[in-house]
């Protein structure tokens, strides 16, 4: 068996040979967060990504999207699809009547019948 | 020096307000590499990048008639930029609420090459972890927004901007860890 001091030595060499080289470099950087390099090289490499006739694409596309309709616009569309239901519901109500009245004469014109049968037999 | 370079944007602006296609296209050329960087940093997605950079500047020109202020064109064209990009994450988050995908078919990895540097990586992976209100914060600092306008960019005073950049901060150093491992 070693003597004390010797495992000491070794416990604390193993857990040195856990730390990665650079140690001491990424411990300054995390206490000290992302430097102003970093940033730049963040953004510069978002840059990078856009192809070669951006603002060309941009002006084409910009052309070819249609335009935000105007409050004019929107109030015309909604008052002409009221007008239509509107509309709609007249003309559905006055069938709907016109049956109902339809009905409504026959059953009269029925029992106006029976009712004359009813006189004539008295 | 800094008021002819600003009266130069105010005049550009204006011309570009007015439907001058080449003063349109210049603001473009102008800011496109900024806005790209901001878009990446706030996704953290290379293959967004040109989509979500298209998309703020057909905002951009589509709205440049309802700017009241020339000289504030830079804060406005990052409203847009940052709103666009947080549009952006909320779909995608509704996405994978709705769509039975994994989170793997969304975060496809950066192709081999694109992030080059561990310092690079990290500042990725801690930008990852934030909400993206705090990413759009730190990055609007980082593209040389002041105080003020960020405050006026995110509709806050001052002082709150000033305690949430703080909080941001603290978040993005407990994230940045140099060859993280996860």
């Amino acid at each position: 068996m070693k003597p004390e001091p010797h495992a000491w030595q070794a416990l604390q060499d193993h857990a040195a040979r856990q730390l990665r080289g650079g140690f001491a470099d990424r411990v300054l950087r995390s206490a000290h967060g992302p430097t102003a390099e970093s940033w730049q090289q963040l953004f510069a490499l978002g840059a990078v990504q856009l192809r070669i006739g951006f603002a060309e694409r941009v002006l084409r596309a910009a052309r070819n999207v249609p335009g935000v309709p105007s409050f004019l616009d929107q109030f015309v569309l909604s008052a002409g699809t009221a007008a239509v239901c509107a509309l709609a519901v007249f003309l559905i109500q006055s069938h709907n009547t016109e049956i109902e009245n339809e009905q409504n004469l026959a059953s009269w014109q029925q029992i106006a019948m029976v009712a004359q049968d009813v006189d004539g037999g008295l | 020096m800094e008021s002819t370079a600003a009266n130069a944007l105010a005049d550009l602006v204006r011309r570009a307000q007015k439907g001058d296609e080449a003063a349109q296209r210049e603001l473009i050329v102008s800011y496109q590499h900024r806005v790209a960087g901001f878009v990446y940093a706030m996704t953290g997605r290379s293959d967004y990048v040109e989509d979500l950079s298209q998309q703020v500047f057909i905002k951009m020109i589509r709205a440049l008639d309802r700017l009241q202020a020339p000289a504030q064109f830079e804060s406005w064209l990052f409203r847009l930029a940052r709103n666009t990009c947080i549009d952006q994450l909320r779909r995608q988050k509704l996405r994978r609420i709705f769509l039975p995908f994994g989170e793997e078919h969304e975060n496809i990895p950066e192709p081999a090459g694109a992030v080059d540097t561990e310092e690079l990586d990290a500042l990725r992976h801690a930008l990852a972890q934030l909400r993206p209100q705090d990413r759009a914060l730190l990055a609007l600092v980082q593209e040389g927004r002041s105080h003020a306008e960020i405050g006026e960019i995110l509709s806050t005073s001052v002082a709150a901007v000033k305690a949430r950049l703080h909080r941001a901060r603290e978040h993005l150093r407990e994230h940045y860890q140099p060859h993280h491992e996860t």
